[in-house]
């Protein structure tokens, strides 16, 4: 069995009375990529929500494990790496200060949250509060790397990023899936990835 | 490489006031509120108006509903503004609840006991009241002060995860908060000269006590999905 691994069995949820998930089931393990596509309102985002951990589903099973070891409830919540439109940081402080502060909490020595601006070409001294929000996306990829985690969910990952930017975007992906990383990529339009696994199609 | 627990409630509380020196939320609304409270207050019922045993009567309850008013008003926003702003997200993911708590709880509790730091005085100063146990006031505003603190930032975290927060906040602290205040009051009210009523220091400590285990308990309830 592969030591990266995410696995869920029908998973639904509703909000009300509208269903929106109902009955998902899907895995990928590491190195792989699995895409999940369907219009707006469709479920991805729910979907990536409740694999991440901060939402609970009606009903499902998810199975998670990083290196062999499996991750439930605040640890899975706290090892993955997640990209999402609703991910925001603190407009007060600075670019540099806002990873500072997920650095602390996470234990991770600043040196790494330096590179990862260096590498995603982020002013750290910048107020999160005046940034494009294309480099808001950019932060949002520094924030789910910071520790350097195994299973990445991205929620529209590229929206938003200039061409260097989604370069960049790409190039980190690659590098995380070559480490044996695995990722869950929600997206309403077909993106080109490495290692891609047939679609979750939520519109079905 | 993993944070201790003590490390992740200081990173919290360290990030919660580098904000509010920036923004300014709190302090400005709750330094205007507690000023204007006490300037109003003193002016209708000031040294020529009452005799000094209604003073000291009055001013604690005055201090006491001062404080209350200042934590309704600003303190709710620790966990309120994180949802809006949407924060709340990254938190989650990164922080452990209890630590969480732990940050928000002593972050609410520095922010009060700036308040009290100015209430306090300019109370006794406008009303002219002479202090005749200063060691008891302070120790009646600081457990008065930590109670308030604590079990409001536990009302905030439940609050900020529902809808008519305004309303849903005063309905969740009238019976949480009646007994610390009451405690409170009459501690500062012997701080300041009343007979000293027995065993009311204790009753505030274990209140202080208890509402703290409860808020690391449940605030994991409250906090995860």
């Amino acid at each position: 069995m592969s030591a990266n691994r995410i696995e869920f069995r029908g998973l639904s949820r509703r909000f009300g009375r509208l269903a929106v998930l109902a009955r998902v089931d899907g895995c990928v393990a590491s190195g792989e990529v699995l895409p999940v596509r369907g219009r707006n309102g469709s479920g991805k985002s729910t979907l990536l929500r409740c694999l991440a951990g901060l939402l609970a589903p009606d009903a499902g099973e998810i199975v998670a494990a990083e290196e062999g070891r499996a991750l439930e409830g605040e640890e899975r919540r706290r090892r993955i790496g997640y990209v999402a439109p609703d991910l925001a940081f603190y407009e007060e402080l600075t670019v540099g200060e806002n990873l500072g502060f997920f650095s602390h909490l996470r234990g991770i020595p600043p040196a790494v949250a330096t590179e990862l601006l260096a590498r995603v070409d982020l002013p750290a001294e910048r107020r999160a509060g005046a940034l494009s929000s294309g480099m808001r996306q950019r932060l949002r990829w520094a924030f789910a790397l910071l520790h350097r985690p195994r299973l990445l969910l991205l929620d529209e990952p590229f929206q938003n990023l200039d061409g260097p930017g989604e370069q960049t975007a790409r190039a980190l992906l690659a590098e995380h899936l070559a480490g044996g990383g695995l990722a869950v990529v929600a997206s309403p339009v077909l993106l080109s990835l490495p290692a891609t696994l047939d679609a979750i199609d939520l519109d079905r | 490489m993993r944070s201790t627990w003590i490390a992740e409630a200081a990173a919290v509380f360290a990030k919660d006031w580098r904000c509010e020196l920036r923004a300014k939320h709190a302090i400005a609304t709750l330094g205007l509120f507690a000023v204007t409270s006490l300037i109003v207050a003193s002016l209708a019922l000031g040294p020529v108006g009452i005799d000094t045993a209604e003073r000291v009567a009055f001013a604690p309850v005055l201090i006491w509903l001062i404080l209350l008013f200042a934590t309704a008003a600003g303190l709710p926003r620790a966990f309120v503004h994180e949802e809006e702003t949407h924060t709340a997200t990254a938190l989650r993911l990164s922080a452990s609840p209890s630590a969480l708590f732990a940050g928000k709880a002593a972050y609410s509790f520095s922010v009060l006991a700036a308040v009290e730091a100015v209430v306090a005085p300019l109370a006794a100063a406008l009303l002219q009241i002479d202090v005749a146990r200063p060691g008891l006031l302070a120790g009646a505003l600081a457990l008065g002060g930590f109670g308030l603190a604590v079990a409001s930032t536990l009302l905030a975290a439940i609050v900020a995860q529902g809808r008519g927060r305004t309303t849903l906040f005063a309905a969740l602290a009238f019976p949480v908060l009646v007994p610390l205040l009451a405690l409170a009051v009459a501690l500062t009210r012997a701080a300041l000269g009343a007979e000293v009523a027995a065993g009311i220091l204790a009753q505030l400590v274990l209140y202080d006590a208890t509402v703290t285990v409860a808020g690391l308990m449940l605030f994991p309830a409250v906090w995860n999905p």
